[in-house]
C-alpha cells in the first residue's frame, strides 16, 4: 500500500515534470531568431565554439589560430573552444543531446557536411542565408552548397572540405612499365599484373565497411557509371543500370582478388594501413592520406606514392568523381549570442580564415577562389592543387532522412560486396529501402 | 538435505542454510508473533531502505517515465527543445513493421542465450578454481578482473586490432593453421561468434566473481557431510554446491541477461552492426533510430520494448527459477 | 619414495592449478596483445604478420597519450567520481539489502522487480530526459552531475546482491547478537557487516568498473574538458579517419592499472570473508 501511493505519486511528480519540461520550450519563432542574428553584439560576449581539432600541416592545431585571427577583427567576442569528439558519430550524440535539449551552448558547433537538412529540418541549427549577401555562396563548390541547403534554405557555413582520391605506388607501376590508369578496367588489370608478379598483396583497397565511407564509395562509382542515388526528380535510382555496373564492378574486384575479402570490414584506417604497410598497389582515399602514406616512419612507402583524381569506367566521357566530404559551421538556434556565433561562423568561411587553412592545415580550404590561387599552387601539395580538377559530387544528403538513406545503400551494397546477396537482388532490397527512408517509414 | 525450521541454531541451521532461506523468510512475516515486534521491525527496514529508495527513484523514475511517455507520443523538434503534440501508438506500430526490429530482436535474443549460457558455465567453473587456490587467489582475481575493468569502447578496439582482416593476429593465426585468407568480421556467422569471444572475454569475470562471493558463503560442514556420505566431487557440486549457489547464481543469469540484451559497444565498434544488418542489436537499433535518425518518438519506441521485453524474460525467470523475489511481505 | 614423489608432482599439477593456468592465459593473452601493441610504433602496430615482442619498443604512445590530451586530469575525475559512488552505492545499498533480506517491510517484491525494472532500461533513452533534468537543476558540467546519476543507476544492481547476499547468511547469528542484548543497528553492524564482506566486494568492484567505464552519461552531461572522464578522452583520440591503437592501448594501459590496484588492496576482503563465514556458520 504504502509503496504503491509513493510510486503514484512519483509518477504524477514525473509526469508533471515532463509536461514542464517541454512545455517551457519551444516557444521561439524564427524571425526573432533571425532578427537577432543580424546584430552584431555591442557589449563584450564568449561564446563557445564545439569544434573537433583542426590539424595543422605541422601536427599542431588551427583552431587557436583561427580564434586570434577572428579577435583581431571583432575584439569584443571572446571565443572559447568546447572540445568535440572528432568522430561524427560521438559528436552527434553530445550535440543533438545538448541542443535538442534547448541547450543555449555551445553557440556554434563545427559539424559534418551530411548534417544541414536533417539538422535544420529538426531545428538544431539556424537557416543563416538571410544574414549574408545573394553572392556570398559563389565562391565555394556546388556541390558543398547542395549539401547545406534544404528546400531554399541554408543550414551551414562552410569551413574545410575534402575530397576522395586515387592513390598509388608509383614504383610498382615504374617497376611493370604501367602508366597510371585512366579507367577502372585498366586499374584492375594493372593490379593483377602486379599481384601474379607478387610484387603487392592487394592490387586496390577501399572502404567497405558497413558505415557512411561506403556510401561515399558508392556515390563515386555511381557516379562514374552516370547513375546517382537519388535522379534530379528525386526519383530512387539505386537499381538502375548503372547502379548495376558500379556495383558489379565492386563486386567483381573482391571476386577476382584484386580487393580482398576483408574489405566488407574496411574502414579508412584499415585501407591506409594495407596502403602504408606496402600491400595494396591502388588505394581510394581522402585527401589526409597524402601526409600519411608520405610520412617517414608511420608509412613503408613513403616517397613511393602518387595520388590522381579517380579514373572513370571506359565508355564514359568523364572521369575525377569525388565525393565531397568536409565540416561546416552551424548556429545553435538557442545560443543567446547570435549575432556574435553568426560574425565567427562566417569568419570562418571568407578568405582570411580559408587562407589560413591553405597555408598551414592538413585539411582543404573550401573556397574555390583559394584554391585557385597562386598561393595554393606553391603549397605543392598534389591533394590541393588537384582539387580543382575533380567533379565533386554531393552524398543524397538534401533529405532530413538522409542517415536512413545511407544506412539503406551501405548496408545492402555490403552485402552484395561479400557475397551474400546477388548484386541486383541487394540493390533492389536498396531501392525499397530508400523509398520508405524518403517516406519517413524507416526506423 | 533437510529444511530445519526456522527456530534452529548454529549449525544446523548453517547445514541447510541456503536451501531453507526461501521458506525462512516466508514464514518469517508470518509466524513471528504479530503486533509490536513486527511493526517495529518493518519500520527499521524502511528507515534501512529508505535513503537507497528515495535517490533511486528520484533520480530514475522521471527519466524512465519520460521515454516511455516519449514513446506513445508525436515528438517533433523545435527552437527550444522538444515539442510532445498528442498520444499515438503509430510508433510502435512502425516497429510492428519493421523487418529491421524483427531482425535485431532475433540477433539481440540469440546473443544473449549463447553467451549468458557459456559464460555462466565458465564462470562458474573459474569461480570453483578460485575457491580452491591459496595464496594466488587474489592475484588470479585481479588479472581475471582487468578485461571486466577496461572501458568496454576500449576492449572492443582491443578486439578490431585482434580480429583486423590485414594484422589481426587471431586473423593471421587462423591463416597460419591453414583456414585459408578469414574475413572474421565479413561474414555474419563468423562475426556473431567473434563477438560471442569477445564478451565472454570480457564478462566471464563478472559471473564468476559473483559465484566465487556465494561459494564463499557455503559453509565448510555441508561439504564434509557429503564427504562424509561418499559422494564425489561431481555429485557433490550438482547436490550440495548448486543447490545452495542458487540465489547468488540468480543474480548472474539475471544481470548477465539484462547487460548482453543492450549489447552495443561490440557489435559498434566491430562491425557498426554489419555485414548488412546481421550484427544490429537493439541497442545499436535504438541507438541509429534515436541519435542519428533523430526519430525521437521511434527510438522511445525501440529503447521501451526492449525494456518490457527483458523484464518479462527476467520476471518468467524468476518465477522458473524461484529465486524468491516476491516472497515475505504480501 | 615413489609415492611422495607422486605427491610432489601432484600438489603443482593437479585441476585446480592447471584450472588456474588456463584462466590466466585465456585472459591474459588479448591484454598481451594490447600491452605490447602499446610500445609498438605507427608501421609495426600494424605490420603484418603480427610481431610477438615489440621491435622497436618506443614510449611515444604514452608521450602522445599524456602530451596535448588531458589524460591526467580525466583520470583525476575518473578516480573521484568512481570512488565517491562507489562508497555512496555500498553504504546505501548494504541497509537497502538488508532490509530487503530480513525486515518485515511490506511490498519487498514489487521494490525488488521494480529495481530490476530500472537496471533494464536502456541507457540510451534515459541520457536525454537526464540531460534535461540536471540541466533546470543547473547540475551539467559538474562532479556531483554525474556522482548522482551513477549512484543511482548502480545501486539497483548493488542491493539485489547484497540482498540475496544476505539471504544466504544464517539468521541464526543475529537472533543470538539480539538475544545477547545487543541494539538492531549494532547487530546489523557488528554482525552482519563483516560476514557481507564478499559481497560488498563484488558490489563495489562491479560499482567501480561500471563507473569508471560509463561513457554515454559522461559525454553528455558534462562537455566541459575540466569534467570529463577517461572514457570521453579515450574517445578523443580517435580522429574521424584514423584509429590510434597505440594511443588508444597505452590510454587503456593507464586506465586499466587502477583497477587492478584496487583489487589487489582488497582482495583481502575476499579470503577473510571465507574463513570467518566458515568459522561462525
Amino acid at each position: 500500500m504504502a509503496l504503491s501511493r509513493r510510486m503514484l505519486l512519483a509518477s504524477a511528480g514525473s509526469v508533471a515534470m515532463t509536461a514542464g519540461l517541454t512545455t517551457a520550450c519551444g516557444t521561439n519563432n524564427l524571425d526573432d531568431l533571425l532578427v537577432k542574428a543580424e546584430r552584431p553584439p555591442k557589449g563584450p560576449v564568449t561564446i563557445r565554439w564545439w569544434a573537433g581539432k583542426i590539424p595543422a600541416r605541422d601536427g599542431g592545431d588551427m583552431r587557436p589560430a583561427i580564434i586570434r585571427a577572428f579577435r583581431r577583427t571583432h575584439p569584443n567576442i571572446r571565443i572559447e573552444i568546447v572540445k568535440g569528439l572528432s568522430t561524427t558519430d560521438g559528436n552527434r550524440v553530445g550535440l543533438t543531446t545538448q541542443i535538442g535539449g534547448g541547450s543555449a551552448t555551445p553557440d556554434v558547433y563545427l559539424g559534418d557536411i551530411t548534417w544541414p537538412a536533417q539538422f535544420g529540418a529538426n531545428y538544431l541549427a539556424l537557416p543563416v542565408e538571410s544574414l549574408v549577401p545573394k553572392n556570398f555562396w559563389d565562391p565555394y563548390p556546388r556541390a558543398l552548397m547542395q549539401a547545406s541547403s534544404l528546400k531554399g534554405k541554408v543550414y551551414a557555413f562552410p569551413c574545410y572540405s575534402d575530397a576522395a582520391y586515387l592513390f598509388y605506388r608509383k614504383d610498382l607501376l615504374a617497376k611493370h612499365g604501367l602508366p597510371v590508369p585512366k579507367s577502372w578496367e585498366e586499374l584492375e588489370r594493372s593490379a593483377r599484373r602486379i599481384q601474379r608478379a607478387g610484387d603487392a598483396d592487394y592490387g586496390f583497397v577501399w572502404q567497405g565497411s558497413v558505415s557512411e565511407s561506403l556510401t561515399c564509395v558508392v556515390t563515386e562509382f555511381l557516379a562514374d557509371a552516370g547513375g546517382s542515388v537519388l535522379d534530379r526528380s528525386g526519383r530512387v535510382a539505386v537499381a538502375d543500370e548503372p547502379a548495376q555496373r558500379a556495383v558489379s564492378y565492386l563486386r567483381g574486384l573482391v571476386d577476382a582478388g584484386v580487393t580482398p575479402s576483408a574489405v566488407t570490414t574496411y574502414a579508412e584506417q584499415d585501407a591506409m594501413d594495407a596502403f602504408a604497410g606496402g600491400r595494396a598497389v591502388f588505394l581510394r582515399n581522402w585527401a589526409y592520406a597524402w601526409g600519411m602514406s608520405d610520412a617517414d616512419g608511420a608509412s613503408k612507402v613513403a616517397g613511393k606514392v602518387g595520388v590522381v583524381p579517380r579514373p572513370g569506367f571506359e565508355g564514359r566521357p568523364h572521369s575525377g568523381y569525388a565525393c565531397l566530404g568536409g565540416w561546416s559551421n552551424f548556429i545553435n538556434p538557442n545560443s543567446e549570442n547570435l549575432g556574435a556565433a553568426v560574425a565567427f561562423a562566417r569568419f570562418c568561411a571568407e578568405e582570411e580564415s580559408q587562407m589560413m587553412l591553405l597555408r598551414q592545415a592538413g585539411v582543404l580550404p573550401a573556397m574555390d577562389t583559394v584554391l585557385d590561387s597562386p598561393a595554393a599552387a606553391r603549397t605543392g601539395d598534389p591533394t590541393i592543387t588537384t582539387t580543382r580538377r575533380l567533379r565533386l559530387v554531393s552524398r543524397p544528403v538534401q533529405t532530413p532522412y538522409y542517415p536512413q538513406v545511407s544506412k539503406a545503400v551501405y548496408t545492402q551494397v555490403n552485402s552484395a560486396i561479400g557475397g551474400s546477396e546477388p548484386v541486383g537482388g541487394a540493390l533492389r532490397a536498396a531501392r525499397s529501402d530508400i523509398t520508405a527512408a524518403l517516406e519517413g517509414k524507416a526506423l | 538435505m533437510s529444511t530445519t525450521s526456522t527456530t534452529s541454531t548454529t549449525t544446523g541451521g548453517a547445514r541447510g542454510a541456503a536451501a531453507r532461506t526461501a521458506k525462512d523468510t516466508r514464514t518469517a512475516g508470518r509466524t513471528a508473533p504479530r503486533g509490536s515486534t513486527e511493526r517495529r521491525l518493518a519500520r527499521a527496514g524502511w528507515l534501512y531502505a529508505s535513503p537507497a529508495l528515495t535517490l533511486v527513484a528520484a533520480v530514475t523514475i522521471f527519466p524512465i517515465l519520460f521515454s516511455v511517455v516519449l514513446s506513445f507520443s508525436e515528438v517533433h523538434l523545435s527552437y527550444g527543445g522538444f515539442r510532445i503534440d498528442g498520444f499515438t501508438t503509430d510508433n510502435y506500430a512502425a516497429l510492428a513493421h519493421s523487418s529491421a526490429w524483427f531482425q535485431s530482436l532475433a540477433f539481440t535474443v540469440g546473443f544473449t542465450l549463447v553467451t549468458v549460457a557459456l559464460e555462466l558455465a565458465l564462470g562458474t567453473a573459474a569461480a570453483l578454481v578460485l575457491e580452491r587456490l591459496g595464496a594466488a587467489r587474489g592475484w588470479i582475481l585481479a588479472v581475471l578482473l582487468l578485461p571486466w575493468a577496461m572501458i568496454n569502447v576500449v576492449a572492443a578496439q582491443l578486439w578490431g586490432y585482434l580480429y583486423n582482416g590485414t594484422y589481426g593476429v587471431v586473423s593471421w593465426a587462423i591463416e597460419a593453421l591453414g583456414g585459408g585468407e578469414p574475413v572474421i568480421l565479413g561474414r555474419p556467422v563468423p562475426a556473431m561468434a567473434a563477438m560471442a569471444v569477445a564478451d565472454i572475454w570480457k564478462t566471464t569475470p563478472f559471473v564468476a566473481i559473483i559465484v566465487l562471493a556465494g561459494l564463499m558463503q557455503i559453509p565448510k560442514d555441508v561439504y564434509e557431510a557429503a564427504e562424509i556420505d561418499g559422494s564425489g566431487p561431481w555429485t557433490t557440486f550438482w547436490r550440495v554446491t548448486l543447490p545452495q549457489l542458487r540465489p547468488i547464481l540468480a543474480i548472474a543469469v539475471l544481470f548477465r541477461t539484462l547487460q548482453a540484451f543492450g549489447v552495443f559497444d561490440l557489435p559498434f565498434v566491430l562491425t557498426q552492426g554489419g555485414p548488412g544488418t546481421a550484427t544490429q542489436s537493439l541497442a545499436i537499433l535504438g541507438y541509429k533510430t534515436l541519435f542519428q535518425n533523430l526519430s525521437i518518438g521511434p527510438g522511445a519506441a525501440v529503447a521501451t520494448s526492449t525494456a518490457v521485453l527483458v523484464l518479462g524474460c527476467c520476471l518468467l525467470f524468476l518465477r522458473a527459477f524461484r529465486a524468491q523475489v516476491d516472497e515475505g511481505g504480501r | 619414495m615413489r609415492t611422495r614423489a607422486t605427491r610432489g608432482w601432484r600438489a603443482y599439477v593437479n585441476v585446480v592449478n592447471i584450472g588456474a593456468l588456463i584462466i590466466v592465459v585465456l585472459t591474459t593473452a588479448p591484454l598481451y596483445w594490447m600491452a605490447t601493441a602499446s610500445f609498438k610504433g605507427t608501421g609495426e602496430i600494424s605490420a603484418s604478420p603480427p610481431t610477438l615482442f615489440p621491435e622497436h619498443a618506443t614510449t611515444g604512445n604514452y608521450a602522445d597519450a599524456f602530451g596535448g590530451n588531458s589524460l591526467g586530469r580525466y583520470l583525476f575525475n575518473s578516480a573521484l567520481v568512481s570512488v565517491v559512488s562507489t562508497v555512496v552505492v555500498l553504504a546505501l545499498a548494504f541497509f537497502a539489502g538488508y532490509a530487503l533480506a530480513r525486515l518485515p517491510m511490506r511490498g519487498r517484491g514489487p521494490i525488488m522487480v521494480s529495481l530490476l525494472m530500472i537496471s533494464v532500461f536502456p541507457a540510451i533513452a534515459v541520457v536525454t530526459p537526464l540531460y534535461l533534468l540536471e540541466r533546470s537543476a543547473g547540475m551539467l558540467n559538474s562532479y556531483q552531475g554525474l556522482i548522482i546519476p551513477y549512484i543511482a543507476f548502480n545501486l539497483p544492481f548493488s542491493i539485489w546482491i547484497l540482498r540475496n547476499y544476505l539471504l544466504g547468511v544464517p539468521r541464526a547469528l543475529e537472533e543470538a547478537a539480539t538475544v545477547d542484548g545487543a541494539s538492531p543497528l549494532r547487530t546489523v553492524v557488528s554482525v552482519i557487516l563483516p560476514l557481507a564482506r564478499p559481497g560488498l566486494f563484488t558490489a563495489g568492484v562491479f560499482t567501480f568498473t561500471a563507473t569508471w567505464a560509463e561513457f554515454l552519461m559522461a559525454l553528455t552531461l558534462n562537455s566541459e574538458d575540466a569534467f570529463r572522464t577517461v572514457p570521453v578522452g579515450m574517445a578523443l583520440f580517435t580522429s574521424q579517419y584514423t584509429v590510434p591503437y597505440g594511443t588508444i592501448f597505452a590510454g587503456a594501459m593507464v586506465a586499466t592499472v587502477p583497477i587492478a590496484i584496487l583489487v589487489l588492496v582488497f582482495r583481502r576482503s575476499v579470503i577473510s570473508g571465507m574463513t570467518s563465514g566458515a568459522v561462525k556458520g
